[in-house]
């Protein structure tokens, strides 16, 4: 049996032209749309779907929008919560402002008359730190920082002038104070650098 | 390459025994009397503690490129301080010998060009923060500008503003122009850290903050000044221009 066979429609080369005619008749037979009448159809389905309701609370119906508008509306209430005094607002941004600085690390440098103090506060808990730097030969054994309510401290007695340091953390992890003053990684990674005052004028 | 190391232990061990080159005191990081006064280099190094160079730092190969290159850099009367500084800091990041070599060159090189911008009697410390500024990508230009501004006394805070202000994102031109203009007002370097910190604190804002930060502090600073550029953003409301 032939695909020819199974068919329940003439072969195309045959009547592809007569079936083209016939359709095309009966489109040309459809009455065209009158635009007023499309127009005037959307416009009743929309106006019944705005004004449909949705569901009903406490006995009360209301719109689709009307419970939208009134969800957003104790959102955005609830969110800046405009009763709030101006001294609960500041206490909310400087606990804002306390929690991103404990996420983030942080360090200063003091200097006294006798020696410089080097403070570094890590976001994480680490088990050693020291500070390496020009005036220590880079050693990481040298200087060991104390560790003292989560502050790491190192006080170094500087000659006054430019002095380029760094700390390492648990003998690998190479860090710099983000805030300081620092060079640029010029090949094998980035240091801070602070001037003691008092160096030649 | 076994015949290389050998030579090169061997170049140690003649180099831990005999004495380095005349006018050189590698060991402590400094030209000799005769080199330093033939540089013209009279700063004593008095701002920066002797830097002892410690060969056991680094391998046996590197040890003795570096001696050889100290050596030379010596007889050309760069101070010899920050070049083992340098070296130090590689081996204690445990960077390979080759990037430690890289390293020292690149900054013997620098600082042969700032003393070039600077003078010959620039001090050691002004030469090694100039250095460092001409490797973060600051020219030549603005070298000589902070000269200019503080014809007298040390640039160190300046150039070490200027560098850092630089990485921050500050556009050259405007740093240049806003650490000049501080530098130039009596006892500025504390206006100069303030500078640096208030462009610190802002530039991990975002992009265009560092150059806002400038902008508002040079006002703050220098009254009646123009700030260099227009500032990146502005607290005040856009204005909408008439319609026609």
């Amino acid at each position: 049996m032939t695909d020819r066979d199974v068919l329940p429609f003439p072969a195309p080369d045959q009547d592809d032209a007569d079936i083209a005619a016939r359709i095309a008749a009966l489109y040309e037979r459809t009455p065209a749309t009158d635009a007023t009448q499309a127009d005037r159809c959307a416009r009743a389905v929309l106006a019944q779907a705005m004004h449909q309701s949705s569901r009903s609370a406490l006995g009360v119906s209301r719109t689709r929008w009307w419970w939208g508008a009134a969800a957003a509306a104790v959102l955005i209430t609830a969110t800046t919560r405009p009763w709030r005094g101006v001294v609960s607002t500041q206490e909310a941004d400087s606990a804002v402002g306390r929690a991103i600085a404990a996420a983030t690390l942080s360090g200063t440098v003091t200097p006294s008359d006798s020696a410089v103090r080097f403070d570094l506060t890590l976001p994480t808990s680490a088990s050693a730190v020291a500070i390496v730097g020009d005036f220590n030969g880079w050693d990481q054994n040298a200087t060991p920082m104390a560790s003292r309510d989560g502050t790491w401290s190192a006080n170094i007695p500087l000659t006054p002038g430019r002095h380029v340091y760094a700390f390492v953390v648990d003998g690998k992890r190479w860090i710099v104070d983000p805030l300081a003053p620092q060079v640029p990684d010029d090949g094998y990674g980035p240091a801070n650098a602070v001037v003691i005052d008092g160096g030649p004028q | 390459m076994l015949s290389v190391t050998m030579l090169a232990l061997a170049g140690q061990l003649l180099g831990a025994a005999m004495p380095l080159a005349s006018g050189t005191d590698v060991e402590h990081g400094r030209p000799s009397a005769t080199s330093a006064e033939q540089s013209g280099d009279q700063s004593g190094d008095q701002a920066q503690p002797p830097v002892t160079f410690d060969p056991t730092r680094f391998d046996s190969l590197t040890a003795l490129s570096l001696r050889s290159f100290l050596d030379s850099a010596a007889e050309q009367g760069l101070p010899l301080g920050p070049l083992i500084n340098r070296a130090l800091e590689g081996a204690a990041r445990r960077v390979s010998g080759a990037r430690i070599m890289q390293v020292v060159r690149a900054h013997a090189a620098a600082m042969a060009e700032a003393r070039a911008i600077l003078g010959p009697t620039t001090p050691v410390a002004d030469l090694d923060a100039a250095a460092t500024a001409l490797r973060a990508g600051v020219d030549e230009k603005a070298l000589s500008a902070i000269r200019t501004s503080r014809p007298v006394g040390s640039v160190v805070i300046p150039l070490m503003v200027l560098t850092d202000i630089v990485q921050r994102g500050v556009p050259i031109i405007a740093a240049r122009d806003a650490v000049t203009t501080i530098a130039r007002m009596p006892s500025s370097d504390d206006a100069l850290k303030g500078l640096q910190a208030a462009v610190a604190k802002n530039s991990v804002r975002g992009p265009g903050m560092a150059v806002d930060a400038l902008n508002r502090y040079l006002r703050g600073t220098v009254s009646g000044g123009n700030p260099p550029s227009a500032p990146a953003t502005t607290d005040r409301k856009p204005i909408r221009p008439p319609s026609p």
